[in-house]
C-alpha cells in the first residue's frame, strides 16, 4: 500500500498522466480512502490553473515588434 | 487538416497583413521566451527571441505545415538559442535559488509515511479567488523568482503553454527524469507558497 508520502513524490506524474498503470491504479486507491492526499492533489491542481491563469504583464513592446516584422516580410 | 487554423494564419502573413503579425507575436512571443530563456538565460533571452523572429520572417514561406506552427516557431527559437550557446555550455542545475516556500516531506510526514502536518482547508479555493488577492500574486512573483531559468521555463511551457513533457525536453535538451525533477519541485514550491498565504496572510 502507497504511503501518504509516496503518493506525493508520484503526485507530479500523476497529474501529468505519466504513471503506469498500475502506479496510477495505488494512486486512486490510496485517494479514495484519504483525504489528506484528496485535498493535497486537489491543492495543486489549484496551483496549476493559478500558474495558468497568471495574468501576464502587457508587452506594449509587440505591438511594435508586430509592425515592423510585418514591414520586414513585405520587404523579403 | 490538422493544423487548418494555422494555415489561415499563415495565409494572412504571407499577403503581409498586419492584424496577421500582431496576432502572431501575440501568441508566441511568450513560449519562445520561455524556451529562450531555458537556454541562455535572462540576459540574452529577449536577443535570442528577436533573432528568432527574423529568422521566422525570412522562412514563412518555407514553413510547410508538417508540424505545428507553434512547434516550428519553439524549434527556431531553440536552434537559434543553442548555436549562441556553444561557448558558455551551462550545466544544468537541479537546484533552485534560495527564497521562496518549500515543501519540506520531513516536516510533514511521520515516520510510517503519513502526514503528520496535513494540509488545511483554504479559505479561497478557486483559482480566480487566490488571484484576486494582490499580495498573494507578490508572493509567487517572489516564488517564481527563486526558480532557475530551466525550472522558470519548465513550468510554464507545461503549465501555460501545456507542451508534452517529451517536447519539453527536446526543446531544453533537458533529459526527461531532470524535467520531471524540475517541474515536480516547481509546482511542490507553488503549492507551499499558496498554503502559506492561505494559513498566515503573509508571503
Ligand atoms: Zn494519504
Amino acid at each position: 500500500m502507497l504511503s501518504c508520502r509516496e503518493l506525493a513524490e508520484q503526485a507530479s506524474q500523476y497529474l501529468d498522466k505519466d504513471l503506469s498503470l498500475s502506479q496510477q491504479l495505488s494512486v486512486r486507491m490510496h485517494l479514495l480512502m484519504c483525504r489528506h492526499c484528496r485535498r493535497f492533489i486537489h491543492q495543486l491542481r489549484l496551483g496549476q490553473q493559478v500558474i495558468r491563469q497568471y495574468p501576464e504583464p502587457l508587452d506594449e513592446r509587440l505591438d511594435e515588434l508586430a509592425k515592423q516584422l510585418a514591414e520586414r516580410s513585405s520587404k523579403q | 487538416m490538422p493544423y487548418e487554423a494555422d494555415n489561415r494564419l499563415l495565409a494572412r502573413l504571407l499577403k503581409g497583413e498586419q492584424p496577421a503579425f500582431t496576432e502572431l507575436v501575440k501568441t508566441y512571443q511568450s513560449p519562445m521566451r520561455a524556451v529562450a530563456y531555458a537556454i541562455v538565460g535572462a540576459s540574452h533571452a529577449d536577443e535570442i527571441v528577436q533573432e528568432a523572429w527574423l529568422s521566422v520572417i525570412r522562412n514563412l514561406a518555407k514553413f510547410e505545415g508538417r508540424a505545428s506552427l507553434k512547434t516550428w516557431l519553439l524549434t527556431i527559437t531553440a536552434n537559434t538559442a543553442k548555436s549562441k550557446l556553444r561557448q558558455i555550455r551551462r550545466e544544468v542545475s537541479l537546484d533552485s535559488l534560495p527564497g521562496g516556500h518549500d515543501f519540506n516531506p520531513d516536516q510533514r510526514y511521520a515516520d510510517d509515511g503519513h502526514w503528520s502536518s496535513p494540509p488545511s482547508h483554504w479559505e479561497q479555493d478557486t483559482p480566480e479567488a487566490l488571484l484576486s488577492q494582490e499580495e498573494l500574486r507578490e508572493c509567487l512573483d517572489k516564488t517564481l523568482g527563486s526558480l532557475s531559468d530551466v525550472q522558470k521555463s519548465v513550468l510554464m511551457l507545461r503549465e501555460r503553454q501545456g507542451l508534452a513533457l517529451e517536447e519539453i525536453c527536446n526543446l531544453l535538451d533537458v533529459s526527461a527524469s531532470n524535467v520531471r525533477v524540475l517541474l515536480h519541485r516547481a509546482r511542490l514550491k507553488v503549492f507551499a507558497t499558496l498554503e502559506h498565504f492561505e494559513e498566515t496572510g503573509e508571503c
